[in-house]
């Protein structure tokens, strides 16, 4: 059993990626559903302009880890974060820190499609006037915008009144898609966007998510390795609340650093 | 290299599986070279009738391994060691197919060289002693491959100079031999042949040390100094 | 064994089935000569004399919409607390627990506690203690159908909002009430449904009144005092204009049944 300063070692030693100037900064993170700490002890960077992945087995931390970059744990009580999280320099778990300008700057999008309950243009108009007075015309062009970034437009051109519910499965998610951009974040979480979708819809995502990461810096928690190999240019592996290793997702994928990624990675998970 | 087993069995299996007879095709591709030495040698025809003839064994192998590899890619999209494992083995199989091609040959140049009566004794010796320090190289490899052993395979690449400087001396001894008598030239050519491939077999044998460190270590030490191998493999 | 729980099942709901026919046949039956414009355009007579409930439909209706109108916002914002504030501490499951007895209180109990507090106080029966009373009824419906329907909407629609930046405020009016919208209308007629038919509360507070009155203020014309009224008396055609209160109190709370499901269903 290795002993405490020995085991920190091997954890700084496997965050080794380093990056001049992080979008996201994780400083000593720790993490806690009342009692039980979901994060150790995390510490990473997140790279700009480019797509990190967190893959790990269920219960390892890694949704938990993409809920503190916007602060949703706060929605429940007995959830609370220590340590640090700069957003381009600002410690974004300080109190001070204003949230609706987190959230404006760090967008989401869920696991399960969830269309609000009004029209395909009024689900992208409401986050929009969140923040912005537009004019009619401006918010008609800000919402072409928005569906045609997140390959919808064609197909809801002509239905913008329809409800948001009336689409299919994968269109629903790119709904959600545009709907998060369309507030013009910096930063974009995915928390496992396709587990509810069917191949082609989970292939024209990824695709998106390719072309996405032009724009925004793309965090995404997946289950699925192999989309997080397609996908993802860092990939982090975590494991009972640690940042086990993280790294170039081709390093990582060829020849990982630690047995528990090799493990994980190769299906020897016991 | 994972000792855990895959949660899949079925994986484990074909890996294994996989493992097993690129051995057991090394195994029949050194038999081949010994007997093709051998009968080299001795001059027994029927010998070497019969390794040109296995050759086509090896080749069948080589395409039947080929393509349970493809099928394990496509099945199994492996990744980390278990990808490395099989990128390194169709390469191996590729280089070991080779090699079962040099033995076919030496044992024709050998059927070749005894249609023609014997003139003043060529220096056959020295294709004795390079052909061991061959397959030596061989047995060492696959030995390597099957303990995933990266000291052994660094020691194989050094193995390959000297199996490269013992071929300069034979084309210098050749040389002598011809210029001294003419009449032995054919002679002299068709042991140069056999030399080449001797020294090709050794080529092939490094080729595949270098995989075995590329499966353990997962550098590409391909094309690298000898010391940047040795730095890769002993660490 | 099948056969014989299908039989008696289907025995016992035929069972229930006949006495509820009955019921329809009886009200139909005897009402039904009630039926007619006079119902609807003149006012509780004397005994002896023709007449309709004119007055007593006018009062229910108004003090049925004063207690929807104090009833209703109470609730849903009660609700609301409830269903989107309320998941720690001890406030919410004991708040909880108080509405579900008022929610199965005998009326007539609210009816003596308005008495009590109100009517005695002023020394009057009055609609406007008949309305109180009534949305004491009403309130308790509604903060629970609330609190349910709000509670069906997924915490994942919840979450979108918020993390698009939207204020708590926001979230409920535009998310929250948007997606419970059907929900909610329902309890609400559902509540109204209820209250239509209430004697109890309204012997102790509206009383009646036989003549034409629009202020609240004095003891109101109902319909349910009036067919209590008419009913006990031995006046044949005070017997059939309380058949004729009967009817239209059943096709109105038929009829917001109706609504309410076919409002729910969209």
């Amino acid at each position: 059993m290795m002993s405490a300063t020995l085991a920190n070692t091997e954890r700084r030693m496997s965050q080794q990626v380093q990056f001049d100037n992080p979008k996201l900064k994780v400083n000593d993170l720790n993490f806690y559903y009342g009692k039980f700490q979901a994060i150790k002890q995390v510490s990473m960077d997140i790279c700009a302009n480019k797509v990190t992945a967190f893959i790990g087995p269920s219960g390892c931390g890694k949704s938990t880890l993409l809920r503190t970059f916007n602060r949703l744990y706060e929605l429940y009580p007995g959830q609370r974060a220590e340590g640090e999280i700069r957003l381009d320099g600002d410690n974004i778990l300080d109190r001070k820190q204003d949230i609706t300008l987190l959230r404006a700057k760090v967008g989401m999008v869920f696991q399960k499609p969830t269309p609000f309950p009004m029209s395909i243009y009024e689900n992208i108009a409401f986050g929009v006037r969140l923040y912005e007075r537009l004019s009619r015309g401006q918010m008609e062009e800000r919402i072409e915008w928005a569906l045609t970034k997140a390959a919808l437009w064609k197909e809801v051109k002509d239905k913008l009144n329809q409800s948001g519910t009336s689409l299919s499965g994968g269109q629903q998610q790119r709904l959600c898609i545009a709907r998060g951009i369309a507030i013009k974040p910096e930063v974009l979480l995915l928390d496992e966007p396709c587990s509810a979708l069917d191949p082609i819809s989970t292939a024209r995502i990824e695709e998106l998510v390719h072309e996405l990461k032009e724009d925004y810096t793309v965090v995404i928690v997946t289950h699925n390795m192999q989309q997080a190999a397609r996908v993802s240019d860092y990939t982090a592996y975590m494991y009972l609340g640690e940042l086990i290793e993280y790294g170039a997702t081709n390093n990582i994928f060829i020849k990982p650093k630690r047995k528990e990624t090799e493990d994980y990675i190769t299906g020897r998970f016991g | 290299m994972a000792q855990t087993e895959h949660s899949l069995k079925q994986y484990d299996l074909d890996l294994e599986g996989l493992r097993s007879r690129v051995l057991e095709m090394g195994g029949l591709v050194e038999s081949q070279i010994l007997a093709a030495i051998n009968g080299l040698m001795s001059g027994d025809i029927r010998a070497l009738d019969a390794v040109v003839a296995e050759d086509h064994r090896v080749n069948a192998l080589e395409v039947s391994i080929d393509t349970d590899c493809s099928h394990l890619i496509a099945r199994r999209q492996p990744a980390a060691g278990d990808l490395r494992m099989v990128l390194a083995i169709i390469k191996i199989v590729t280089d070991l197919e080779r090699i079962g091609d040099e033995a076919a040959k030496i044992a024709r140049m050998g059927k070749q060289s005894q249609a023609h009566p014997r003139l003043p004794r060529a220096p056959t010796a020295p294709i004795q002693h390079v052909g061991d320090i061959a397959l030596g190289m061989l047995r060492k490899a696959l030995d390597a491959l099957a303990r995933l052993d990266t000291v052994a395979a660094a020691s194989i690449v050094r193995e390959d100079f000297a199996i490269d400087q013992e071929f300069l001396a034979i084309v210098r001894q050749l040389i002598t031999f011809m210029m001294e008598d003419p009449r032995t030239i054919t002679e002299a050519l068709e042991i140069l042949w056999i030399a080449k491939a001797i020294e090709r077999i050794g080529d092939h044998a490094k080729n595949m040390a270098e995989q075995v460190i590329y499966i353990v270590k997962g550098t590409d030490v391909r094309h690298t100094t000898v010391e940047e191998l040795e730095r890769e493999a002993l660490n | 064994m099948n056969a014989l729980m299908l039989g008696i099942s289907g025995f016992t709901m035929a069972f229930g089935l006949f006495w509820l026919a009955w019921i329809l046949l009886t009200l139909v039956y005897e009402g039904f000569s009630a039926l007619g414009p006079a119902l609807f355009t003149q006012m509780t007579p004397p005994p002896g004399s023709s007449g309709g409930l004119l007055n007593a439909i006018v009062g229910s209706l108004l003090m049925a919409t004063m207690a929807t109108l104090i009833g209703t916002p109470i609730g849903i914002l009660a609700g609301t607390y409830l269903a989107e504030f309320g998941r720690r501490g001890w406030l919410s499951p004991a708040t909880r627990f108080i509405n579900d007895i008022l929610l199965s209180a005998p009326s007539i109990v609210i009816g003596l506690f308005i008495y009590s507090a109100y009517v005695a106080q002023v020394r009057h029966f009055s609609g406007w203690a008949g309305a109180f009373a009534l949305s004491l009824i009403v309130i308790p419906v509604v903060v629970r159908t609330t609190d349910d329907m709000l509670k069906l909407v997924p915490d994942s629609l919840r979450e979108a909002a918020v993390a698009l930046g939207a204020p708590a405020w926001k979230m409920i009016v535009f998310i929250s009430y948007r997606a419970a919208r059907a929900g909610i209308v329902t309890g609400i007629l559902l509540a109204v449904a209820r209250i239509s038919g209430e004697t109890a509360p309204l012997l102790f507070t509206a009383l009646n009144n036989q003549f034409w009155s629009l202020n609240l203020n004095q003891p109101t014309a109902n319909l349910p005092v009036v067919i209590f009224q008419f009913a006990m008396s031995p006046y044949p055609d005070w017997h059939r204009l309380a058949w004729g209160g009967a009817i239209l109190i059943t096709l109105g709370v038929l009829g917001l049944n109706i609504l309410a499901r076919a409002m729910f269903r969209r």
